[in-house]
């Protein structure tokens, strides 16, 4: 595969885990910048080794035991049904019905309860290292489950997710480590909005090849039925701004 | 991280149960169609399983505006 196609095929699984890891490095960055860098840096490399087992184990063994066209027709419901709730959400969030993930709120946050269970700077900083193990284990397995289904495809699919988390991983985490605050400035609710509709179509395409159906050129009706889902929901937000009064923004769970 | 599966179930079939509930039965009759319907069918199942499905996330969030212009209105109150 040339680096072009590579980069193309690795996008989606690019944007997709960067929305995991700008979540985990936010929640690391606040247990580091609080209680010291060792205890999180510690917690965070066993996280990743955890998951590396996990990818290895059950992602490697699904992808080559099960199949192709029945993991296609999992994976693509299990997509459709991941890819229709951010969306959904992030619609919410677009017409001011939820309130829009605030990174630099969840930073401070973090840092208050951090500082509130205070420090003895001779033990080992559990906390520290518990907090930041849970937060990259929890962001990692969603972008372990990303990997895995933007991979099902098999061969050079699960070689080009692979790659595109890898990438997301080393930015996100470089542009935490040279800021050294929470990732205020990445638009999360727009990635959140175009990584639901790039997943709902993948989730489409993918169903639909599982039941045998051939889409016109391939691959190339992805773009289009991503546009379509983004047309859509674009359509949801508008007639959802017209529904509610002028500035009325509440934070309305559960509807 | 059995923890953080189980709210992400939680959050899809129980916060999200109506929208999860529907794109499983619009993946039931897809499946339904392009067993039955022969290879003509099994070409265009794609097709009507986006219209379902967009048909679907719309729906779904106009009842949730439906719900939140309700919920404003009581609170004006």
């Amino acid at each position: 595969m040339d680096p072009v196609t590579l980069a193309i095929h690795a996008t989606p699984a690019f944007v997709a885990s960067a929305v995991e890891f700008v979540e985990a490095t936010t929640i690391v960055l606040a247990v580091g910048v609080t209680r010291g860098w060792r205890a999180p840096l510690l917690g965070t490399a066993a996280a990743t080794a955890a998951l590396a087992v996990i990818i290895a184990t059950l992602g490697v063994a699904i992808v080559t035991v099960v199949p192709e066209l029945l993991l296609k027709g999992i994976v693509g419901s299990l997509l459709l049904l991941f890819g229709l709730r951010w969306l959904r959400k992030a619609v919410l969030r677009f017409a001011g019905i939820v309130a829009i993930h605030d990174e630099e709120l969840i930073y401070l946050r973090e840092l208050a309860e951090l500082r509130a269970q205070g420090l003895h700077r001779k033990e080992f900083d559990w906390i520290g290292f518990l907090v930041a193990f849970k937060a990259v284990l929890l962001e990692g397995t969603e972008v372990a489950f990303i990997v895995i289904a933007f991979g099902a495809a098999g061969g050079t699919a699960f070689t080009a997710a692979t790659v595109g988390a890898i990438a997301a991983g080393v930015f996100v985490i470089a542009l935490g480590a040279a800021l050294r605050q929470p990732l205020t400035m990445v638009p999360e609710n727009w990635l959140k909005f175009g990584v639901g509709a790039m997943l709902c179509s993948f989730g489409v395409f993918w169903f639909a090849e599982a039941l045998g159906m051939q889409w016109p050129g391939d691959a190339l009706s992805i773009p289009l039925i991503v546009v379509t889902f983004l047309a859509a929901s674009w359509l949801a937000v508008r007639i959802l701004k017209t529904l509610l009064p002028e500035g009325a923004q509440i934070e309305a769970r559960n509807v | 991280m059995f923890k953080g599966i189980w709210s992400t179930l939680v959050g899809l079939l129980i916060e999200d149960g109506q929208l999860a509930i529907g794109a499983l039965i619009a993946l039931a009759i897809t499946w339904a169609v392009a067993n039955a319907g022969g290879d003509s069918a099994r070409q265009v199942v794609g097709w009507a399983l986006l219209v379902m499905v967009l048909l679907l996330v719309v729906a779904n969030l106009y009842r949730a505006g439906l719900v939140a212009r309700t919920r404003v209105s009581s609170a004006r109150r």
